[in-house]
């Protein structure tokens, strides 16, 4: 490359990051180097160049040296881009004067050799200081933004986050999968670790949501797509069909006592399948909205198309449709707040403890139900022989910390397990025994409440349970036997007990990942969902204007999701308050002179952001839509669209400079 | 199950942490489920959680001086449940176990015998060599035997030690090659060139015994054309899979139920013959829980007319070892002199329970186990231990 006389005066910069940067790549050695680089007259290293030195010393540099462009070598673009194009704003320069090298993620943290990677980072900083002599000035362009909010999700978590919202005066369609709000919390009799009555906690939330003006609740109903970009999403919403007219239903209850079924025959979702219902049921008493549904697979008309419609004639309001369709809906938002939980871990998936197949093996969820006042027996602990169990094991870690099932510690099982011990104590007065591996209880007054618990004298046993089976010296082989070693007494142990408690973990919901796709956000493998950063950026996504709530990024307790919530609720009304967002100017555009209108990029676009002008016969880009990819750049045959920040002089000098490697003394040879 | 075995070989607990099965170990989270899931774990000074602890804090000679790993029958119930996949069967606990029997005082009688035996004679009784193929006489279908017909073969079926002289090991040899003759299987057996496998001789790693005859075997391979090697012997088949393995053994090997399984569909038609037997099926360890095959055997099971299948208690991996693994075939008079209950004694309990009236295993060594377990329950005579393969004969003759 040519010395552009003087005109093009590029400051260098590499952090040591530490000595993340610095223990790997000799950081001096890369600034000695880059000074002798053409046009660049400042060259410096220092320990933390996103620190306000760091960056002020950018600033003099630009204006001491008349710098006209600037480098940086440090970690990833994705953490500190931003302040360095800010840092070079601040000195005086258009922001995109400035190109960023990876020097941590993509050189110093994934190789062994101090030698060879420091030589890397020589031809990494050579390309980007070649490159950035092509930068153009670029504009960021505002866009507003729609002030309308979708909550996907009915849980503690979306809930928290809806009335957030509302009560700051913007409008949330709140949009939960099933016939009613709640989730998970709604099965709860107490919660730990406060022992507060979960219904006590949320119905009043329920009913606020229901009654919000700002609320726009939408229950069994789902999302199928999402079309669109931050500040302006395009939401489509099924509703499914309930076989009830929503706007008629009062939740009066008449058509179940009408039902041609004189009996609830079939098993109920919301109690586990501990209780029955009839094919046109209420989900649970305190169920939100109140309005009834109609399961097709288990009406007659639905199934022979021979019922008397009972139902039908019953209602004095007209509500029943049995011939009701699903309906889509589109709605625009301009942010979207994911709030869709976990699902408890199937404990079949641990075949050795017996869950279908020994009556008196129940999983913790199952027990919730027990135990609540308003369930099944109304809170009578009474087993599936009709039994009271006298002696209770509580089995943790059921499908958590295991690698046939999920590695991860589900974070809320060792409390929710004491808390069971001490409200089935409460209930049967059993022995109650604990088998745990490791009691797990951070958090504000968790301890405290392990303490208050176990001094009501429960048994704990430090062993992971090893199997379960009925116990031969019970004739009627009802009695199971739970064995485990008790590793603080090195004794292999045998408990006789009545009823087992399997403390299923939290895992992901089945179709976490096609959710995931449908709103192109991110997730591990495993299916939970990924925050921008797990220390900075919490409730973000890698996708503008989606945020995360609750057990749908990771198994947390109550306090976590609402605080969670809270906090995903605060980051939209940031971005909603500030009225506009600023898109990335990285945009690709048609030079209308070369293009010869051949359409062949339009199909392309995975964003539909091309749309052909039949009067011009010219394609056209919609800036707002184009994220940036590349495809119609390199598809285009007459090399007539150009994308900003990659425009061939650019993309060109830099691999110029990633080639242009022989004007450096190689101090080390490969073998 | 471990990916690359032959890694380890000459891997010794001094180098073992290094590797990357030493990571496992050293991921062990002391949670006690290898121990609770022993069959042998009540008897144990040393169960596998304690030896890693052990072995972590540089105690391992305590180890050692205890007969913990001499009680371990290689059922594979600890592995097949640790949470962190810790290859414990497989590796740990074998090199722990011939470190033990090296430093015992006194090799208990029975085992010293069978592994002198297989050393000498090729086999753990004892019996002459010449007499492997013993158990033809009064077959009346034709079996090729290499060293007369060295043809190349598509099988070549590893007869082992049990079904060759034990008179019951002997009936399910017989009902093979009758079965392979009826499915037109072009099969071989090595005759009187045979020696054990070495399965008694995988109570060490890979030293003394248990080289010296897969050095035999494996010279003997080399020396015929075949495609595949099939066994009875879930132990065998264990020892080719994971030992020989180590050694360089290539071939493809499986055991005798999974190769019929492939042949199913010629198979199902033949058996004609109704049985009216409420059977339970004994899945055992080297089968089901080391290899997976635990619906092969069912499904024949159920192909055959008139038979109802009821389960154990403990089935499939949760299956408890009838004690005849890892050397416990020898050790019966051992544990009864420190009042352990035979494992045998112990699942035929669970057998009986279900009410069936013919146990069905898939594995030798169960036979005269089995056996023996119902005369001591007094349950001899209204129950009957069957290996599968004389099940389907009975199904298929006429
Ligand atoms: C047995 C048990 C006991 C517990 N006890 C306690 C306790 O005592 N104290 C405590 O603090 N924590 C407890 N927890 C943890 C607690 O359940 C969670 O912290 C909490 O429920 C998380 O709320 P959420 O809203 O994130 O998820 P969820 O409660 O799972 O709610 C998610 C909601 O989203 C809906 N949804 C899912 N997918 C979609 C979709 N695609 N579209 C629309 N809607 C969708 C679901 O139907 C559901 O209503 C317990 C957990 C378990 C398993
Ligand atoms: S089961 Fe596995 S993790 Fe648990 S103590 Fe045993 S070896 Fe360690
Ligand atoms: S392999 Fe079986 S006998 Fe040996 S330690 Fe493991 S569980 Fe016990």
């Amino acid at each position: 490359m040519e010395k552009k006389n003087g005109q093009i005066r590029i400051g260098f910069y590499i952090c040591h990051c530490g000595s993340n940067i610095a223990s790997m790549v000799d950081v001096a050695k890369v600034s000695e180097y880059a000074a002798s680089l053409p046009n660049v007259v400042v060259s410096k290293d220092y320990k933390y160049m996103c620190s306000d030195p760091g960056q002020e010393m950018i600033i003099n540099d630009i204006k001491e040296n008349n710098l006209t462009r600037v480098v940086v070598a440090a970690c990833s673009p994705f953490l500190h881009e931003n302040t360095f194009r800010n840092a070079t704003f601040q000195g005086g320069l258009n922001q995109f004067y400035f190109q960023m090298v990876n020097t941590r993620e993509h050189n110093a943290w994934v190789h062994l050799e101090a030698m060879a990677t420091t030589e890397k980072a020589l031809d990494l900083v050579r390309a980007a200081i070649y490159r950035v002599a092509e930068h153009k000035p670029l504009e960021r362009k505002k866009v507003p933004i729609h002030p309308d909010v979708l909550v996907l999700g009915g849980g503690i978590a979306g809930i928290h986050s809806a009335l957030t919202l509302a009560n700051a005066g913007k409008k949330v369609y709140l949009v939960e999968r099933e016939p009613t709000i709640g989730g998970h919390m709604a099965m709860f009799d107490k919660t730990f670790p406060t022992l507060d009555c979960a219904a006590c906690i949320l119905t009043p939330k329920m009913s606020a949501v229901k009654n919000h003006p700002n609320i726009v609740l939408w229950t069994y109903a789902e999302i199928v797509g999402l079309d669109g970009f931050v500040g302006s999403y395009k939401a489509k919403i099924k509703h499914k069909p309930r076989y009830i007219i929503e706007e008629l239903c009062v939740g009066c209850n008449d058509c179940i006592e009408a039902c041609v079924y004189k009996e609830a025959r079939f098993l109920d979702e919301f109690n586990q399948g501990l209780s029955k219902r009839k094919p046109v049921y209420m989900p649970f008493p305190q169920a939100t909205p109140q309005i009834v549904l109609i399961d097709p697979e288990t009406c007659i008309h639905f199934k022979s198309a021979k019922c008397s419609q009972t139902c039908v004639t019953s209602c004095e309001r007209n509500a029943v449709d049995l011939q009701q369709q699903p309906r889509f809906e589109e709605i625009e938002v301009g942010t979207v707040i994911v709030a869709t939980g976990f699902k408890p871990v199937d404990a079949r998936k641990v075949p050795y403890y017996g869950y279908g197949n020994f009556p008196g093996v129940y999983t913790a969820l199952e027990v919730e139900r027990l135990i609540n006042a308003s369930g099944p027996t109304q809170g009578e602990v009474v087993l599936r022989d009709g039994s009271h169990p006298k002696t209770i094991g509580i089995v943790h870690c059921v499908g958590s910390r295991d690698k046939h099932t999920n590695q991860w510690c589900s974070r809320v099982c060792c409390l929710y397990s004491v808390k069971l011990a001490h409200l089935l104590k409460e209930h049967t007065g059993a022995d109650i025994y604990n088998f745990y591996i490791d009691m797990r209880t951070p958090g504000k007054m968790m301890e405290e409440f392990y303490n208050r618990i176990a001094e009501e004298g429960m048994k704990f046993i430090r062993g992971r349970v090893a199997d379960i089976y009925p116990d031969r010296d019970d004739p009627q082989r009802k009695r199971l036997i739970v064995k485990a070693e008790d590793t603080l007494i090195q004794e292999i142990i045998k408990i006789p007990v009545d009823m087992v408690v399997l403390s299923t973990g939290l895992e992901p919901r089945e179709d976490a990942q096609e959710v995931r796709r449908m709103l192109n956000i991110t997730c591990s493998t495993e299916g939970f969902y990924i925050e921008r950063h797990p220390k900075l950026a919490p409730v973000n996504t890698f996708t503008d204007g989606i945020f995360l709530a609750g057990c749908c990024q990771g198994p947390k307790d109550i306090p976590d999701t609402v605080a969670q919530a809270g906090a995903a609720a605060a980051e939209v009304l940031a971005l909603i308050d500030k009225g506009y967002i600023e898109i990335e100017p990285n945009t690709a555009y048609i030079n209308e002179e070369e293009c010869s209108g051949c359409k062949s990029c339009v199909p392309l676009c995975p964003y539909t952001a091309i749309s052909y002008i039949e009067e011009k016969k010219k394609a056209f880009i919609n800036e707002a839509l184009c994220k940036g990819c590349g495809t119609c750049v390199a598809a285009c045959p007459s090399g007539s669209i150009i994308q900003n920040l990659f425009e061939d002089e650019e993309i060109f000098s830099e691999i110029e400079g990633i080639l242009n490697f022989r004007n450096i003394q190689r101090e080390m040879s490969y073998a | 199950m471990i990916a690359d075995i032959e890694s380890l070989r000459g891997v010794t607990l001094e180098t073992l942490y290094d590797t990357p099965e030493g990571r496992l170990i050293k991921s062990c989270i002391q949670c006690g489920t290898c121990a609770g899931s022993c069959p042998h774990g009540e008897y144990m000074e040393y169960p596998p959680r304690r030896i890693i602890k052990m072995m972590q804090l540089g105690l391992l000679d305590k180890v050692f001086d205890s007969d913990s790993m001499l009680k371990c029958v290689n059922c594979y119930a600890c592995m097949s449940k640790c949470p962190r996949e810790i290859h414990l069967t497989e590796v740990l606990l074998q090199l722990i176990k011939e470190q033990t029997i090296m430093r015992l005082p006194v090799v208990p009688q029975e085992l010293q015998k069978a592994l002198e035996n297989s050393y000498r004679y090729g086999n753990p009784m004892g019996e002459s060599g010449r007499k492997r193929i013993n158990w033809m006489q009064n077959l009346d279908v034709p079996v090729r035997i290499l060293s007369q017909n060295s043809q190349p073969v598509d099988v070549l079926w590893f007869v082992e030690s049990y079904p060759s002289y034990h008179p019951r090991g002997q009936d399910t040899a017989r009902a093979i090659a009758k079965i392979f003759n009826r499915l037109n299987v072009d099969f071989a057996i090595l005759g009187n060139e045979e020696k054990s496998a070495g399965e008694c001789g995988m109570l060490s790693w890979e030293s003394g015994l248990a080289e010296s005859l897969v050095d035999y075997n494996m010279a003997i391979f080399t020396k015929y054309k075949f495609n595949q090697l099939v066994t009875s012997d879930p132990h065998a088949l264990d020892a080719f899979l994971y030992r020989y393995k180590m050694f360089g053994f290539k071939a493809k090997v499986t055991h005798v139920i999974p190769f019929l399984w492939q042949y199913f569909d010629k198979l199902k038609p033949m058996l004609i013959n109704k049985l009216h037997y409420s059977v339970t099926y004994h899945d055992s360890c080297c089968l089901g829980r080391h290899n997976g095959y635990y619906e092969e055997p069912r499904e024949i099971l159920k192909a055959i007319p008139g038979i109802k299948i009821t389960e154990m208690v403990h089935n499939r991996s949760n299956s408890i070892c009838c004690g005849g693994g890892g050397g416990g075939m020898w050790l019966d008079t051992y544990f009864k002199s420190q009042n352990i209950e035979r494992l045998s004694d112990n699942r035929i309990k669970e057998a009986i329970e279900t009410g069936a009236d013919v146990l069905a295993v898939a594995c030798p060594y169960e036979m005269p186990r089995f056996e023996d377990a119902l005369k001591v329950a007094g349950y001899d005579g209204k129950m009957v231990v069957k290996d599968i393969t004389e099940l389907i004969l009975e199904s298929m003759e006429d």
